[in-house]
């Protein structure tokens, strides 16, 4: 079991071109519904919404980690942007972020606890701040998932 | 100096396994022996032993929410912050953590 497992290619945007966060989520989103895993953008995106409301999710060192459990999660993944710019988020170390990681959980999780456990693997990665420089220097989608493994 | 920790965040998705690695990370690096337990989406993980708490000089919890098992620190020097606080600055945490151990 590798945490790699838990990367879709198809949901990684290495040349992200976005100037506000509500862009970036639009982008991310679409890559999330174009690929089977949510049933609706903005249900989903209310979800995502609302957990922004309860802290900040930028976690400095330029990486965001917006997410929701939601019940338009049919399965377990992780939307990734990387941009070309900074572009202004709610962070801990109060810059804007280049690394958008948009984290997508279904609330009915009794057949996903493999998938649960991965992902508890790849959150931790972000923690570590030479996964993160390799993230953020990625210019395709195979390069971001090289990151993490 | 040996700490134990418990990392849990309000969803139980994301935060408390970063806050988890920057501790464990930042109390290696200051040349600490640290166990930290996570209580997310997943359950508990990592789960501390009887024998890691009572060996412990000091309890982080960086924690949101309520957390299962705080009983077990009865009576030991905790040092309590938001998930936030171990994400963002783990360095300086360890820090205090130390002051707080050396004030005794």
């Amino acid at each position: 079991m590798e945490v790699k497992e838990i990367l879709d290619a198809n949901l990684i945007k290495s040349d992200m071109s976005v100037a506000t966060k509500e862009e970036a989520l639009n982008t991310l989103c679409q890559k999330l519904i174009d690929n089977g895993y949510i049933s609706d953008v903005e249900g989903f995106k209310k979800d995502v919404y609302a957990r922004e409301k309860e802290g900040k999710t930028g976690i400095g060192n330029f990486i965001a980690i917006p997410h929701g459990k939601s019940e338009h999660v049919d399965n377990i993944g992780v939307a990734i942007g990387i941009n070309e710019t900074e572009i202004p988020w709610e962070s801990l170390d109060d810059r804007g972020v280049k690394g958008i990681i948009l984290f997508a959980v279904g609330n009915d999780h009794e057949d996903a606890n493999q998938h649960l456990k991965l992902l508890s693997l790849f959150a931790r990665k972000l923690g570590n701040d030479e996964v993160v420089e390799e993230l953020l220097k990625s210019t395709s989608p195979e390069e971001v998932i090289q990151a993490f493994s | 100096m040996k700490i134990v920790g418990v990392a849990a965040c309000t969803v139980g998705i994301a935060h408390t396994y970063i806050a988890q690695e920057k501790l464990e990370n930042a109390a290696k690096k200051a040349g600490y022996d640290i166990h930290v337990e996570t209580q997310g989406t997943i359950g508990i993980e990592n789960k501390l032993t009887q024998e890691q708490i009572d060996a412990a000089d000091v309890v982080i919890l960086a924690v949101d929410v309520k957390i299962s098992g705080r009983e077990r620190f009865e009576g030991k020097k905790i040092v309590q912050v938001p998930t936030e606080v171990a994400v963002k600055s783990p360095n300086k945490l360890i820090q205090k953590v130390t002051e707080v151990v050396e004030a005794q």
